[in-house]
């Protein structure tokens, strides 16, 4: 039932925000609704964490920071996967919508995989010791995260050229084959990784599973509200380039 | 309970602070376009 939700609420977010995508500047205003939703569901998803999620007997209620780590996951990869879904539609149609949907997922895909990255080692030092261990997990996501990074950094070194534009698309739409190696990292390493299996296939118990999953939906929320005002963030900065193109000829 | 607070406290600073990043963009952008019209 969770897992159902969280695909359901994962659908609707990336087809409202490709959606969008098509004129963000006429269709933004829906982003207030989908924004109020998401804060619905952030209180919703920390009144579960305080007080309805258990505190784990071995590790203490340091555990608890798994409900910011595991949400974070999905508008991860969700931001990366639209930003090849973005490239493909820009080297279809050159249109400029696609580009600013692909440079807004990386840009938010980004920033959750930050987070992620930050919130993992603050609960890895007191239950393993250590900040951070250079097993196949946490090492490939950390390579995912500046596959990413890299793919913002040459975006603002040959702003706006449509080459750039071109180069970038494909750059996208080959990152994300990193994806299932970062997912499934922990296999490839035959569990010799300090990092614990995907929490899907272990098995949470039922208060922990449905907290975990209400932060997914409540992060995807987010995902989705923040993209939707990235996106429009970047149309404008294309109109006023335009403008001042017209002005300057 | 400091790395739990720690945890929680960074996640909403991120997450805030990228939400005012793009209002602040959005805001300056607009002003910008308003002068030079």
């Amino acid at each position: 039932m969770v897992s159902a939700l969280v695909t359901l609420s994962v659908l609707l977010a990336a087809g409202w925000v490709v959606w969008l995508s098509r004129d963000v500047e006429a269709r933004v205003g829906s982003a207030s609704t989908v924004g109020a939703a998401a804060l619905a569901l952030l209180a919703l998803w920390l009144g579960l964490v305080i007080g309805y999620a258990p505190i784990e007997q071995v590790q203490g209620i340091v555990q608890k920071i798994f409900y910011v780590h595991i949400p974070a996951i999905i508008p991860m990869y969700l931001g990366f996967v639209l930003t090849a879904v973005g490239g493909v539609g820009f080297l279809r149609t050159r249109r400029e919508s696609w580009d600013q949907l692909a440079a807004s997922g990386a840009e938010v895909g980004v920033v959750f995989c930050s987070l992620m990255l930050v919130v993992g080692p603050i609960w890895a030092k007191p239950v393993w010791g250590h900040w951070w261990v250079w097993d196949l997990r946490l090492t490939s996501t950390l390579v995912l995260w500046f596959i990413y990074v890299a793919y913002l950094f040459l975006r603002g070194l040959a702003f706006g050229s449509d080459a750039a534009k071109t180069f970038t698309s494909v750059y996208g739409i080959l990152g994300t084959a990193a994806i299932p190696f970062v997912y499934f990292a922990v296999d490839l390493a035959q569990g010799s990784t300090m990092h614990p299996s995907n929490p899907a296939r272990e098995g949470l118990p039922a208060e922990m599973g449905r907290t975990v999953g209400a932060g997914m939906i409540a992060f995807v929320g987010v995902f989705a509200w923040l993209v939707a005002r990235r996106m429009e963030l970047a149309a404008l900065e294309a109109r006023s380039l335009e403008a001042r193109a017209q002005r300057g000829t | 309970m400091a790395y739990l607070l720690a945890a929680y406290a960074i996640t909403a600073v991120v997450l805030v602070g990228y939400a005012l990043r793009i209002r602040a963009a959005r805001a300056a952008l607009l002003r910008s376009t308003q002068q030079r019209s």
